[in-house]
């Protein structure tokens, strides 16, 4: 596969990725805003922001930060921005996508972009995202084979996956909302029904820890490194290698997830950390073992 | 009890008493005066939000419901419950006479409940009379001398209250059995701050969102002896209830499973799961099926819904069924009007929440003033519920009145009457975003786990639609308003600051390193990828494909 293609499904995989788990957090952080003032706006917003890497200049309403986040389509960490550069690289190679893919992208990138997704309220707008963001995973579950740009787009989506659920964990809504946070850190990561189904008490490490090392659930850190590795073995054995440096990244990640047993708030905190780092070396060794080799020549200007 | 005086309510000449209109002052001419100052924030909420917006959030509320499927179904049929953008505001200090007044009620009613399917004392002491209770149709003496474990009958209560028309909180009904509405309560609050965020602006508003925690508490409070980690079970007769919906809200906010009487079978006295693995125990079953239909072995043999066995089980104390088998005599409402009896007698209290004046037609003098002033009566049937079987005086025809009082003399013990109570009202968005007065009801819920009675700050308010109607019963066409309990900022430290959040020291994954410029961004390459002459092709333009 070109190196070129590979790199538009990686990035594919992880803007899709990044703007499903923004707008699901976002919504939820608004809501929060909205229902318990509790906390400060101008806290609450700079907490989420952080968690996102994401300045907070003139960011301090509930108002403001669904805007700083929901964002333009030059701004790659918001939502519309993520949509648009996923959109991009589909738009680049468009012959090796199903057509629904690409339909799937256009739409919902036509709808932030022309303001069609909006709403009077803030949520109504971020659950329409949502939904058609749904239609996107879902499209590409159904339609690609399961070949070697699906494998990248795969690796993308899970490597992105544990970044954006370790950023969730950073912001700490158990500590900010005591009584309503648990709950929503886990409707931020799809994962209420299945939580209250482990029959584990309802606060927040608890909650956190589900998140980290969770054996079953799709969102939790542990399994998205264990389908990272799997996407990675699957590379290999398709013929796309780079030597095994991208498959030791990946695979020390899932097997510090997979030994860690009963995590404490602070073993959590450096977990999500920890992964953080893990995801950039991973995401620079893809890039540096896949698409832009070593020895290629460039003709310079 | 004595014979009731006079009525509180006498029409006069200038027409009935004003309703209390909770979000204005009343002018001394009858019209809304200024607005409490409670409501400040909201009234001014509502008027930068405008009717035309106000109408298109209602579009917005409409779509959200439907999605969710937050319904409960009417003759056969699912609807969303109708739910007003405008909520309803309590204050902390209005608040905590409800809160206290309905636990000091279930404590005497959960009192009375251990004593009549006990001792009986309250019986032989003649503060209720005897046939009173063993006439009433939910008096079940297969329940008799069975002790729930930690003594709880009454694990959720939803007690009905009304404000007259000064303003003041009255105790229209108890709900001892299987009060409805808690899961609207909490999707209400989600659905407005999802559609309509604008009207939170400025309050501190308690959160609802721990019933579901509290509940299961409850209900794990209340295993047998010996069980330390009892499973759970929500009992629904299925998915053609009308409140269906809440029976699987409440299963999977709690984590436990939703079952229907097929799915559970007794055997030594014991109540298991059909499961895959074989059958497996269970230990609390929060049944949400009426006593009737519960066990064929002692009720209605021919009921599909119930386990036959479960009341052997519960007596061998093997299960413990929430609410308590029986509890309906509690609520009947031919009880009702001697709970502040019970009260005084059991609590040695007074009552914080006073009945509404209830006339006892077996009295043949209250049966007579009853008689008298059939206009000005609320007429119900004391095991009725969903507001079936009510007839209002001031709305009846001369027929119908003449029918009510043929019907309550010849069957006195199944009917009390009321003087009608002018309801309290809300502000309530109609077509097209006008906000007029519309009637409301207030059902706060509780739940007693042993040790504590905890209410739900808030509450399920019902609101009738129609112009004038007193009637808020979901069945008869109610809607209902999300309901705010203000936080008490008189109090220091009315809720603990939440501790500082930790800065965790971030990676340095400044924006760049998220992001990835799939398309090259020499401004040259884009240019000269333009620049190509494509025959044929009128459309400029840079697509590769």
């Amino acid at each position: 596969m070109l190196s070129r293609i590979a790199e538009s499904f990686f990035w594919i995989g992880r803007y899709v990725e990044r703007a499903e788990a923004t707008a699901r957090l976002l919504a939820e952080h608004h809501q929060l805003l909205v229902e318990d003032r509790t906390v400060n706006e101008d806290v609450a917003c700079a907490v989420l922001l952080d968690a996102l890497s994401m300045p907070h200049v003139d960011v301090n309403t509930g108002t403001a930060l669904v805007r700083a986040l929901v964002g333009g389509p030059t701004e790659p960490a918001t939502i519309t921005g993520s949509v648009t550069a996923a959109r991009e690289n589909a738009r680049a190679i468009r012959d090796a996508l199903s057509g629904d893919v690409f339909e799937a992208l256009n739409a919902t990138h036509l709808a932030l972009t022309r303001g069609t997704a909006f709403a009077a309220s803030p949520g109504v707008a971020l659950y329409r995202v949502l939904d058609r963001l749904l239609v996107v995973h879902g499209v590409i579950e159904w339609t690609m084979s399961r070949d070697e740009g699906y494998l990248f787009l795969a690796l993308g989506r899970s490597l992105e996956r544990i970044d954006m659920t370790a950023r969730m964990l950073c912001v700490r809504h158990d500590q900010l909302w005591p009584q309503s946070g648990p709950v929503a850190t886990l409707r931020a990561a799809g994962a209420l029904s299945a939580f209250l189904r482990t029959r584990n008490p309802l606060q927040g490490n608890a909650v956190r820890a589900f998140l980290v090392v969770d054996g079953t659930f799709p969102r939790s850190m542990r399994v998205a490194a264990h389908d990272a590795e799997e996407a990675v073995r699957g590379l290999e054995r398709a013929g796309s290698t780079d030597g095994g440096d991208l498959l030791r990244e990946v695979g020390m990640l899932r097997s510090l997830l997979e030994y860690t047993v009963d995590p404490g708030p602070a073993e959590i905190d450096g977990l999500a950390e920890h992964a953080q780092v893990a995801i950039e070396r991973a995401s620079d060794v893809v890039s540096s073992g896949f698409f832009r080799q070593a020895g290629t020549i460039v003709w310079s200007h | 009890m004595t014979a009731v005086t006079e009525p509180g309510i006498v029409p006069t000449p200038a027409g009935p008493p004003r309703p209390y209109d909770e979000m204005y002052q009343a002018a001394p001419d009858g019209t809304p005066g200024p607005v409490r100052p409670a409501h400040d924030a909201l009234a001014r909420a509502l008027d930068g939000i405008g009717p035309d917006d106000l109408a298109e959030r209602a579009n917005l509320r409409d779509a959200y419901l439907d999605r969710q499927g937050i319904t409960f179904t009417l003759s056969g049929r699912e609807r969303p419950l109708p739910l007003d953008l405008v909520p309803r505001i309590i204050t902390a200090e209005e608040w905590r006479r409800v809160e206290s007044g309905v636990a000091q009620r279930i404590r005497a009613l959960e009192a009375f409940l251990a004593d009549i399917y006990g001792p009986g004392e309250v019986l032989a002491d003649g503060i209720v009379p005897r046939r009173l209770v063993t006439s009433s149709t939910h008096f079940h003496r297969d329940a008799w001398g069975i002790a729930p474990p930690n003594g709880v009958r009454i694990h959720i209560a939803g007690i009905d209250l009304i404000r007259d028309e000064r303003g003041e909180f009255l105790v229209l009904e108890d709900n001892l059995r299987n009060p409805s509405g808690v899961s609207y309560v909490l999707e209400n609050r989600r659905t407005l701050a999802h559609v309509i965020p604008e009207v939170f602006g400025g309050h501190r508003v308690r959160p609802v969102d721990a019933y579901p925690e509290r509940l299961l508490e409850a209900l794990q409070a209340a295993a047998p002896a010996g069980i330390d980690d009892p499973t759970i079970a929500v009992l629904t007769p299925g998915v053609h209830n009308a409140a269906h919906y809440e029976h699987a809200f409440l299963a999977r906010r709690m984590g436990v499973e939703l079952v229907e009487g097929r799915d559970l079978f007794c055997r030594d006295d014991q109540v298991w799961l059909r499961t895959t693995n074989g059958p497996q125990p269970v230990h609390v079953i929060y049944r949400r099926i009426d006593d009737e239909f519960l066990d064929p072995v002692h009720f209605r043999p021919d009921s599909l819904l119930g386990v036959p066995g479960l009341l052997n089980a519960a007596r061998a104390g093997r299960v413990t069924i929430a609410n308590a088998v029986g509890n309906g005599v509690a609520d009947d409402k031919a009880v009702y009007p001697y709970v502040p009896d019970l009260i005084a007698y059991y609590l040695d209290e007074a009552p914080i929440l006073p009945n509404v004046t209830t006339y006892n037609l077996q009295d043949p003098d209250q049966l007579a003033h009853v008689l008298d002033r059939l206009d000005r009566m609320v007429i119900k049937p004391t095991d009725g519920s969903g507001g079936y079987g009510l007839i209002i005086g001031s709305r009846a025809t001369e027929i119908e009145l003449a029918a009510a009082a043929k019907r309550i003399t010849a069957d006195p013990r199944n009917w009390i009457a009321q003087p009608i109570v002018t309801f309290s009202t809300c502000p309530t968005a109609v077509d097209g975003g006008r906000l007029v007065p519309r009637h409301v009801d207030l059902r706060p819920f509780a739940v007693n786990d042993g040790e504590h009675i905890f209410v739900l700050p808030g509450g399920l308010t019902r609101v009738a639609l129609p112009e004038g109607s007193l009637v808020v019963n979901s069945s008869q066409g109610g809607g209902s308003k999300d309901t705010w309990v203000l936080e008490d900022d008189a109090l220091p430290g009315g809720r603990p600051v939440p501790a500082p959040v930790p800065r965790v020291e971030r990676v340095s994954a400044s924006v760049v390193a998220r992001a990835h410029a799939p398309v090259p961004l020499d401004e040259r390459l884009r240019q000269q990828e333009g620049q190509q002459q494509q025959q044929g092709d009128p459309a400029e333009g840079s697509s590769r494909c």
